[in-house]
């Protein structure tokens, strides 16, 4: 909204931006990255989403209309760039609790102790690259700051990472400034966090846990990877809490959850880097952002016929408003994860099943009755302008949708089969599943190969043998 | 890191970057908006259709000679393809020969 407000300015035609009551700071801090801090916007009271058509006409006619008026007829506040420090500067000198403070303090950190970035340990990570420290991989909005190697090493070392790390942080900023994934929207109201899928080699050769206890900290890589990812978020793209981060409930970072490939590998199932279009045996890291989902237990049976109606039921169940993404503005985004163990994923394939055959099966049973599908955007979310039958005759949406005019006709909840994600981890001796709800284009699939760096086995060798010292001299 | 006494001392980095963006001067404001043409940019979310008709009841009765190129001229501002749009949109307004716009909804 702000965006096609700044493309206005910029061309001479002035603007006003309509704003609701809660999102005046969210407003004041977008403007900056767009680097039009005093672009005017018209106050809403409260949120139009509670109130009554009368109340609203009220708000608009007394409040909002004057407010536009004034946008667009009056100079704006004049302004004045802040300095800032620059990269390398040493911002703080002090002890660790002093270091922590300052960065609580100054909106640079997540709440946790973080590891002092200090010069030393910036340039242990930078070894982990052939980029230069100074290659920018993007620009990042809503803050428009620049995705600089050496951010990438600062925030490295904050979140707790070992250097060899980097090479998997590097890979996930530039998923970050993908256009396709839409880091610009990381701010949104319904509060999604970014899942990272691991695959390839590095799962071992770095320690990631992919079996028991997948998705669960205490397990150094999967944890500080994904921390850093939230730090990153905040530090460079600029979503903070109250400001940039409209996160109605957030949550907490996400630990990466690395597959397991010789699961995978065992009946012949892709992994999720295949999937995303690179070879099999890549190091590559997959993000998306998801609101949601959850475990469900006990999916039992001997093969697929008894166990796929409770996976497809679980996943349609977990689903409900995201159909925003379907249809409406969303336009076939929605991307579901479903992530099933190796003894779910081991007991479907015994029955001959691809991974394929399994999208197959979600795409055909994962549907609900037509009026439902259009309760949940019309009636609970007052989601915008669409109609299922136009759409249809428009070309715009899959024929699926509107095969006929019975409400209860059942529809899909994605344009197609594999708008599925399958992936497998977790206890390898337990039959419980994940599903995990996606945010559409609000963060859509993104994969990106790891890079590593030209003497890669003797660099991890080095960090070993450190590591190894630096524990006996603590004994 | 150094040892500035009992306590292990750091001196530590920034953890931002640059921003890429340089302030830049907004528009001019019109003096009236009698007679001028104003786009509606609607993100298709939060009962922006409503808040449009009104504002064009509001405005109306401030400034008869007001005209209006609706929302449904330009499609949703939101989505997918947002991009795309924003990138296009000061071609479209030009042609259209809006001199005003006002854009929702931030909620």
């Amino acid at each position: 909204m702000l965006r096609a407000s700044a493309a206005c300015e910029a061309v001479g035609i002035p603007s006003s931006s309509l704003v609701c009551e809660g999102f005046i700071r969210q407003a004041a801090a977008t403007s900056v990255g767009l680097g039009m801090p005093n672009i005017p916007v018209a106050l809403v009271p409260g949120h139009v989403g509670a109130q009554g058509k009368e109340e609203l006409r009220r708000n608009i006619l007394e409040v909002t209309v004057e407010r536009v008026i004034a946008n667009l007829t009056r100079g704006p506040a004049a302004t004045q760039e802040s300095l800032e420090p620059v990269a390398r500067e040493i911002i703080f000198r002090g002890d660790f609790k002093a270091v922590n403070r300052y960065f609580v303090e100054n909106e640079l950190s997540d709440g946790l102790p973080i590891v002092p970035p200090t010069r030393e340990e910036v340039e242990a990570f930078l070894r982990f690259t052939d980029r230069g420290p100074d290659e920018v991989l993007g620009v990042l909005l809503p803050d428009s700051r620049a995705a600089t190697v050496w951010s990438i090493a600062v925030n490295g070392v904050m979140a707790g990472c070992h250097p060899e790390y980097m090479p998997i942080l590097v890979a996930l900023i530039e998923a970050m400034c993908d256009p396709d994934y839409g880091v610009e929207h990381s701010g949104n109201t319904p509060g999604g966090d970014t899942l990272i899928i691991l695959n390839g080699p590095i799962i071992k050769q770095l320690g990631f846990n992919y079996t028991q206890g997948a998705l669960r900290d205490g397990f150094l890589p999967n944890t500080s990877v994904g921390r850093f990812w939230r730090l990153y978020l905040r530090n460079v793209a600029g979503f903070l809490p109250h400001k940039n981060d409209k996160a109605t409930f957030g949550n907490t970072w996400r630990v990466v959850l690395a597959e397991n490939e010789d699961a995978l590998a065992r009946i012949g199932w892709e992994p999720t880097s295949v999937e995303m279009g690179f070879n099999a045996g890549e190091n590559t890291v997959t993000i998306a952002r998801y609101t949601g989902g959850g475990s469900f237990s006990s999916v039992s049976g001997s093969g697929p016929e008894q166990m796929l109606p409770y996976l497809a039921d679980s996943v349609l169940k977990y689903h409900t408003w995201h159909m925003t993404f379907t249809v409406s503005h969303g336009m076939g985004s929605l991307r579901p994860l479903l992530v099933l163990t190796p003894l779910i994923s081991e007991t479907i394939a015994k029955g001959g099943w691809s991974k394929r055959d399994v999208k197959r099966y979600l795409f055909e049973h994962c549907r609900m009755p037509a009026w439902e599908f259009e309760r949940y955007l019309r009636d609970w979310t007052i989601r915008g302008v669409w109609n299922l039958e136009e759409d249809v005759r428009l070309g715009r949406i899959p024929k699926i949708f509107y095969e006929s005019d019975d409400p209860n006709r059942r529809v899909p909840i994605v344009w197609e089969p594999d708008d599925y994600m399958i992936a497998v981890s977790g206890d390898p001796l337990r039959n419980n599943a994940y599903v995990f709800a996606h945010n559409g284009f609000l963060g859509y699939p993104v994969g990106k190969q790891i890079r590593l760096p030209r003497d890669w086995e003797r660099l991890l060798a080095e960090a070993r043998n450190l590591e190894i010292g630096e524990s006996r001299a603590s004994d | 890191m150094f040892n500035g006494g009992t306590e292990t001392q750091y001196e530590v980095l920034w953890p931002r970057s640059q921003r890429q963006t340089r302030f830049k001067s907004l528009a001019p404001r019109l003096e009236t908006l009698e007679g001028k043409t104003v786009a509606q940019l609607w993100d298709y979310m939060f009962r922006g259709d409503e808040v449009f008709a009104l504002l064009e009841e509001g405005l109306k009765a401030r400034f008869p000679g007001v005209r209006f190129v609706s929302w449904r001229e330009f499609g949703s501002t939101h989505g997918a393809n947002e991009r795309e749009f924003v990138a296009a949109l000061p071609q479209r307004l030009m042609g259209l020969g809006v001199d005003a716009a006002i854009s929702g909804m931030g909620c």
